[in-house]
């Protein structure tokens, strides 16, 4: 059965409220994703979890001369790594939650039902994901000025640091939000970044004595975190300009821009709500 | 007469093969609850996604307070919503979670914590405002997601399921704020749900989907009148005195007496020609049946007709997918 449907009236009620004069959509999301991510205990959860690992390394790294084999530069430098690849991992821990749990938790729907587009909810997602990386970052400071104090290095090591491991945490944390936009459950996105992850970060933990040439060189810098790694590594160790090798930094570069592209592009397409009832 | 609000015309969404919504054109006005109803799958709430852009349609067009779905922004301002099966946020409080959704439309913060202020009050949650929403009850989480809807005092708000799995306290709450909403704030409510009775006690239009098609829609007369369902009556009288009764309604040519499942105080009552009459007339026949037992002197303790009620047209109409 069809009804005849009669012309709008003139002079519907506009009651359109808030037009401008409130904060942009994207930040008014990320601020409440942050307060999320830090007030439910999530965040100082994880940062806690990675403090506690820096001091273990910290310590050992320092302290026991008779298991340590590295020089305190090289102790600095695997210090630096492993908060990048820890900091980092966080990032995309927390993206891959953040359309998919939102999906699977019931809210977000009325997210996709206010005037804030997509792309700024994915934005803002992002946003609160990286201030992980960025408290990360700065619970390894003392860390990190404990091995490289008096040696030179330490505002070389804070500031690479920063930026090499900011580069990567847009990158991972970009596909860490596409994985969960086009994951159905909540499970699954974090199987699939965890998966990732484990691709990303085991060539970085093969012994440095296997065999080396062309290919394994490929490898390391086609991999966006092995990559990253290495050029820290290099920059630390050698104290070359840090214009030297920056070639390690492609791929860290490539996967920022290109997964970030692609969250702006795809991401609001992705971002689907499960039917309704049994429908 | 009240503004329209809500026009849509031939909305068709399609997945692939499957169609979910064909052809459902209507419209709403201002101050109007309608009732959206049908069976699992008729596709309520993709009506809803559509007419909230959340999706969009295959084919056919709409319009909220006027706004044409190609700026989904200006609809978005004008409506607000309360999905099915809605989550909250169990660490945040009433107060955060309203101010948060309503700086979303652009407000201010401290205008965001005026307007979540004075909804909390007006959902009855102000007591509760300050304390975190993992410890509301189930009620307590709808009241607070109708709250939400409203913070843009939106021109036409969608509920999907408002009630569901509320005690009747909690379901009577709901449906007082429902219809303050529509008369109060002048809004336009579309209440799809699958309690009859509720669309039956607050709505003055209804629509009712099944397998993806609008089958019925207007007024609840109208839809009433739309379906023929057979109308019966059940009369129930003294158990010493059915014997009169009966007796004073097998005089009635039209009407017929049926069996009563062993029960000595009641009598079925039925029509002869059902099929061929209007519910309207059908109801006068039956009614005859009551002025001929009071005549006989025989009290009638209660009278009920059955095949009057909204579930009876709901169930006619949507038989198919009941099946």
């Amino acid at each position: 059965m069809t009804t005849v449907v009669e012309p709008p009236k003139l002079g519907a009620p506009d009651r359109a409220i808030g037009r401008g004069g409130g904060t942009s959509g994207w930040l008014v999301v990320a601020g409440q994703e942050c307060r999320d991510l830090w007030k439910s205990g999530r965040g100082p959860l994880l940062v806690f979890c990675f403090s506690v690992l820096m001091s273990g390394i910290t310590y050992l790294a320092s302290t026991n001369q008779a298991l340590n084999f590295l020089e305190r530069r090289e102790a600095a430098n695997l210090l630096l790594q492993f908060a990048v690849a820890v900091g980092v991992l966080l990032t995309l821990i927390v993206s891959a939650d953040g359309i998919s749990g939102e999906r699977e938790r019931g809210t977000l729907e009325s997210l996709l039902v206010t005037p804030v587009s997509r792309r700024a909810i994915i934005f803002g997602k992002l946003f609160a994901a990286l201030s992980l990386w960025f408290a990360a970052s700065l619970v390894s400071v003392p860390y990190v000025w404990v091995l490289a104090r008096g040696m030179g290095i330490l505002a070389r090591a804070l500031i690479l640091g920063l930026v090499v491991g900011t580069i990567v945490a847009v990158g991972l944390g970009s596909i860490g939000l596409l994985i969960s936009a086009a994951c159905n459950s909540n499970k699954t996105s974090l199987a699939a970044s965890a998966f990732l992850l484990l691709i990303l970060f085991a060539p970085t933990q093969l012994p440095s004595g296997l065999p080396q040439g062309w290919f394994f060189d490929v490898l390391v810098r086609a991999n966006p975190v092995d990559a990253a790694l290495s050029y820290l590594s290099t920059q630390l160790l050698q104290g070359g300009p840090w214009t030297e090798d920056l070639s390690y930094l492609i791929s860290p570069l490539l996967t920022a821009v290109l997964a970030g592209g692609g969250l702006i592009l795809f991401g609001p397409r992705l971002i689907r709500l499960r039917a309704g009832g049994v429908e | 007469m009240a503004d329209i609000t809500v026009e849509a015309v031939h909305l068709t969404k399609k997945y692939r093969e499957r169609t979910a919504i064909e052809d459902v054109s209507f419209t709403a006005r201002s101050n109007d609850v309608v009732g959206l109803l049908g069976p699992n799958g008729a596709g309520k709430t993709t009506t809803i996604r559509i007419l909230t852009t959340v999706l969009t349609p295959t084919s056919g067009d709409f319009r909220i307070a006027g706004r044409s779905p190609k700026a989904p922004g200006e609809i978005r301002r004008r409506v607000g919503v309360l999905p099915e099966s809605s989550g909250y946020p169990g660490f945040q409080t009433g107060l955060e979670h309203l101010s948060y959704h309503a700086r979303l439309y652009g407000l201010s913060s401290s205008s965001a914590r005026d307007v979540a202020d004075s909804l909390l009050t007006d959902v009855g949650l102000a007591d509760r405002a300050r304390s975190r929403i993992s410890g509301y009850s189930r009620g307590m989480r709808q009241r607070l997601g109708i709250a939400r809807a409203l913070v843009n005092d939106p021109a036409v708000v969608f509920l999907d399921e408002p009630n569901l799995g509320l005690d009747p306290a909690g379901q009577s709450q709901i449906l007082k704020i429902v219809r303050h909403v529509a008369q109060e704030r002048g809004a336009t409510v579309i209440l799809s749900t699958h309690a009859l009775s509720e669309v039956e006690e607050v709505c003055s239009q209804v629509l009712i989907l099944n397998q993806g098609r609008l089958v019925a829609s207007g007024s609840m007369g109208d839809v009433m009148r739309t379906a023929v369902v057979e109308r019966s009556a059940q009369l129930r009288v003294p158990s010493h005195l059915i014997e009169p009764a009966r007796m004073a309604i097998e005089k009635l040519p039209e009407l017929t007496i049926e069996a009563t499942d062993g029960r000595p105080d009641l009598l079925k009552i039925g029509l002869r020609t059902a099929s061929a009459t209007s519910s309207d007339e059908s109801a006068q026949r039956l009614n005859a049946a009551v002025i001929a037992v009071a005549a006989a002197n025989v009290p009638v303790l209660s009278y009920e007709m059955e095949g009057a009620r909204l579930s009876d047209a709901f169930l006619q109409m949507t038989k198919k997918a009941v099946r």
